[in-house]
């Protein structure tokens, strides 16, 4: 870990902000003075790789969210099943066996990026709708386990003592927990109690147990990691200096502790949330997620292993989508960190 | 940043290498024609529908016509997904341990066909197929001579007798019970608690047995079935040394060809030749192969790659009841020299979208229904045209009196459904009867049919209601007679070859109780009065009763629509010999195997 006081060729301090830095010092040498916020930006945006994943995962959650839009271009939808449609009985997309005709998995200007074997259904709208869905729950779940993990590991770590030692075995309480058959069995239960037999399991009833149970079986990682890394913080000079100087805790942990946390941070969110896409799409799978028809990414990815001999298009679309999205989210998150930190990169 | 940047475009360069993989896989599908002629399938079917004729002494003397070019030796390895359900002969009703039955134990009774599918029953145990008297009421069967288990120890009409008393047994639960029934009403197990293990026995005015070599069952009625009845697995004889009750599940005695060396339930079992067979006394089974070695725990997807690719073991692989994985159809289909190693035919199943007729009381709406299913689309899933076909009725192809024309709702001329027709007959419903609760099973399959019925019955302007049901416990969720579900997919297939086998079980409305086949509730005097007058009937004028109660059935009542027929496609190694369809068992016919070298 490089140590916050360095002060870097720039002159500012990397971190602390707002403690007394270089800009209290009116020379008549004109030194303009950058907060750290600036340093980093101007330094991520040398970084061409980051920016061009920037742009990329931008540009994924812009269509994602403009799903209905995009698929208005096309003029399919992801749940009319366009191979077993009596209304689109002239225009076949569907051999015998229910594999797409055509080249490519059925990739026509109809349909972009061909369509789904058995059904016909139309890829290209089921990716859209299914980006969206998957990429925004774990969008949310991901923040809220960042949230709670962050808020957690730094009470129990800067405290320390009594608190920390009870916070600890509650974390330890709910790491016990294994997460995806608490779910499995869990889910259930739940729908029976809230949700009428006679009707239907609503789609936000879904989304938001998975919010809700991911979000409390995940955020034990970011507040162990958080913890630690408070505790070694919390012995170094500058936050004594800053006690002595009478700092309230609360401001001690804002201004001088947690922008020193922000690189772990950045490393786990960039992780955690290709794999929450993972584990909602298992969810999907193990029938306690989202169930057909509402397109998911995951699954999709996971129904095109099935196909991966006959019709590898299948698998092509969603799976590229896929690597690409994974890949530039970590490439960014390395872009990012080296820009708050650049010590700490290679 | 130079060694970042690096990283970043080795990254990309990998990307692309994966991708262009996954292109090369592909070329343009032109749509290859299946090839499959369902009309073909069904004259083919039409042998298996036929009524099957009772063999007499001559016809049931071993041994059994050899199989032509077949060799002794070697070892067939059976590939299944998951583990036996049973080995205890009593409470097997499953085609899986059927078919291992067929190797392993003996009955009265059993099966005979020949080579153009034509079915009879001929005696296995018995000397001949069973002498009725009596108008039927009365059965008598004669053990042949020098039958005996695989210890050594002759059969006798006791280990008959104790075959037939363990049924009611507590611990036997899972079988079928036509026979205990038939003998002591539906309370059957108050007639005899111990299931003759303490000594009590049923009295000689139900179950007689004369003399060492006699059987005579007494009914109340009329039971012109029964000797198919006793050639169910669930039949096959128990001697009476060497029952250990709920422990034979794990060393059940072998009367057959072969008998168990090994068994590790879930993992392998293990088959050798039973010494103490004697193939004279036979006239169905043969003994070519050395053993049979099942390894379970193989999914269908290997399977069907492993025995495509055939290749040292696979060579003498066979499939117990999986079958030609559905996404891999076409990989053999359009493979001459795989396609020639497959069998091929109907399964007795039915598949239907039945009806809880205590919640759906608009006739119009399952009328409406039943014209709107898309068939296609489920049978899509299925695998296409060799995974089954469009259903226009109750009867399947390998059932006595199945009638390929009869289609009261043009099923056949429009399978994905007749929105047209099904909106005119939802026109004058209310509102509030459209809502329809549709039940499945919540695993991958289950879902994709709900994809399917929801999409279908939603254009006719059915609310549908989709509510998922663990998969595990699905048919003993809408078994329950309260159960809050409208509709649920179901499949039943005969027992024997014989609409009392389906009507009966399913339509009975006698038979409306919690766990029940007669997962529609149906309650109908008539069909009652139909299926009391058809069991009693010989099997000429019972074709007739079944046919009018089908038809009444079908366009009166409506207690299901049905969907589709399901099919059987399975494949075996290219040194197995003597493959072919069974019409009984609806899957490689096992006993005529032998490996070519």
């Amino acid at each position: 870990m490089t140590s916050p006081i360095d002060i870097e060729g720039g002159g500012a301090s990397v971190v602390v902000d707002g403690a007394p830095g270089p800009e209290t010092k009116s020379e008549p040498v004109k030194l303009a003075g950058r907060s750290p916020g600036q340093l980093m930006w101007l330094r991520f945006k040398r970084d061409r790789t980051g920016v061009i994943c920037a742009v990329v995962v931008i540009g994924y959650f812009v269509v994602a969210l403009l799903a209905p839009l995009l698929v208005k271009l096309s003029g399919t939808d992801p749940y009319t099943l366009y191979g077993q449609d009596p209304t689109y009985a002239d225009k076949p997309v569907l051999d015998e066996f229910g594999l797409p005709l055509g080249y490519l998995g059925g990739v026509s200007g109809d349909h972009w990026f061909g369509v789904e074997p058995q059904y016909g259904r139309d890829l290209y709208a089921m990716l859209l709708y299914g980006m969206r869905t998957s990429l925004y729950m774990a969008l949310g779940i991901t923040v809220l386990i960042m949230v709670t993990g962050i808020l957690i590991g730094l009470i129990g770590g800067y405290f320390g003592g009594r608190t920390d030692y009870w916070i600890g075995r509650g974390t330890d309480f709910f790491l016990s927990f294994p997460q995806q058959l608490f779910f499995i069995a869990f889910m259930p239960v739940v729908t029976s109690f809230f949700v009428n037999p006679r009707e239907e399991t609503p789609t936000y009833f879904r989304a938001l147990a998975m919010l809700i149970v991911l979000w409390l079986l995940g955020w034990m990682g970011m507040a162990r990691l958080v913890r630690s890394t408070v505790l070694s913080l919390r012995e170094r000079e500058f936050v004594e200096a800053a006690k002595v100087s009478g700092a309230s805790p609360w401001r001690i942990v804002r201004k001088e502790i947690l922008p020193n946390v922000v690189t772990p941070i950045l490393v786990q969110f960039t992780y955690q949330l290709p794999s929450t896409i993972l584990s909602i799409a298992f969810l999907s799978f193990a029938g306690v997620g989202f169930v057909e028809p509402t397109p998911d990414w995951g699954r999709l990815f996971a129904a095109g292993a099935r196909y991966a001999e006959q019709d590898p298009a299948f698998m092509f679309f969603p799976g590229v989508a896929l690597v690409i999205f994974v890949l530039c989210f970590n490439l960014l998150g390395d872009s990012v960190r080296d820009a708050f930190d650049p010590k700490s990169g290679r | 940043m130079m060694s970042h940047r690096a990283r970043g475009a080795r990254a990309v360069v990998i990307a692309i290498a994966a991708g262009s993989l996954a292109l090369t896989g592909c070329s343009k599908n032109e749509g290859g024609k299946s090839g499959r002629d369902s009309k073909k399938d069904q004259k083919e079917a039409a042998v298996q529908s036929k009524a099957v004729t009772y063999v007499d002494a001559a016809g049931s003397t071993g041994p059994a016509k050899d199989v032509p070019g077949a060799k002794p030796g070697g070892t067939i390895t059976i590939y299944q997904e998951a583990g036996l359900s049973h080995l205890d002969p009593a409470q097997i009703y499953v085609s899986d341990a059927g078919q291992v039955a067929n190797l392993l134990f003996r009955r009265l009774t059993q099966f005979q066909e020949d080579d153009k599918g034509n079915v009879s029953v001929v005696g296995d145990l018995a000397t001949d197929s069973g002498k009725s008297s009596d108008g039927g009421k009365t059965w008598t069967f004669t053990l042949k001579d020098g039958i005996k288990d695989e210890n050594g120890n002759p059969i006798t009409s006791a280990d008959v007798r104790h075959t037939v008393e363990r049924q009611y047994a507590k611990f036997i639960f899972d079988g079928p019970t036509y026979l205990q029934t038939w003998l002591s009403g539906a309370d059957y197990r108050k007639a005899l608690p111990g299931g003759g293990f303490d000594g009590k026995h049923l009295p000689a005015s139900v179950l007689d047995t004369p003399d060492d070599k006699t059987v005579v069952f007494h009914f109340d009625q009329a039971r012109p079935d029964l000797p198919q009845t006793l050639a169910m697995a669930g039949y096959a004889v128990v001697p009476a040394k060497g029952d250990t009750k709920e422990g034979y599940e794990k060393k059940p005695v072998a009367t057959g060809p072969y008998k168990i060396a090994e068994n590790k339930p879930g993992k392998t079992l293990k088959m050798v030749k039973n010494t103490n067979w004697d193939p004279k006394t036979d006239s169905v089974r043969h003994q070519y192969v050395d053993g049979f070695t099942i390894q379970f725990g193989v999914t269908e997807s290997t399977q069907t790659k492993r025995l495509i690719a055939d290749k040292g073991e696979n060579r003498n692989a066979i499939q117990l009841t999986n079958g030609v994985e559905a996404t891999q159809i076409q990989d053999v289909v359009n493979n001459p020299e795989a396609s020639k190693r497959t069998v091929k035919g109907y399964q007795p199943y039915v598949m239907t979208l039945a009806f809880n007729l205590d919640r759906v009381k608009d006739k119009k709406v399952r009328e409406a229904i039943t014209y709107a299913v898309n068939s296609k689309s489920l049978i899509a899933g299925e695998g296409g045209a060799y995974g089954g076909d469009v259903a226009p009725n109750y009867f399947a192809p390998t059932l006595p009196g199945y009638e390929a024309s009869y289609d009261p709702y043009g099923r056949l001329k429009t399978p994905q459904g007749n929105i047209a027709k099904a909106k005119e007959t939802l026109k004058d419903v209310p509102a509030g009867e459209k809502k329809i609760v549709f039940a499945y099973p919540n695993s991958e399959a289950g879902q994709k049919r709900k994809v399917a019925i929801e999409d279908a019955l939603t254009k006719v302007g059915i609310d549908v209601v989709a509510k998922e049901v663990d998969s595990a416990s699905y048919y003993e969720q809408i078994g329950k007679l309260d159960n809050p579900y409208d509709a649920y997919i179901t499949g039943w297939g005969q027992d024997w070859p014989s609409p009392g086998t389906v009507v009966t079980p399913i339509y009975d409305g006698t038979q409306v109780f919690d766990g029940s086949a007669n997962y529609s509730h149906v309650k109908d005097p008539k069909v009652d009065a139909l299926i009391k007058k058809a069991l009693t009937q010989n099997p000429t004028d019972a074709a007739k009763t079944w046919k009018e109660a089908h038809h009444y059935l079908l366009e009166n009542v409506i207690p299901a629509a049905p969907l589709w027929y399901t099919k059987q496609f399975q494949i075996s190694g290219s040194n197995v010999g003597g493959a072919r369809y069974g019409s009984v068992s609806s899957l490689i016919d096992i006993n005529r195997l032998y490996l070519k070298s």
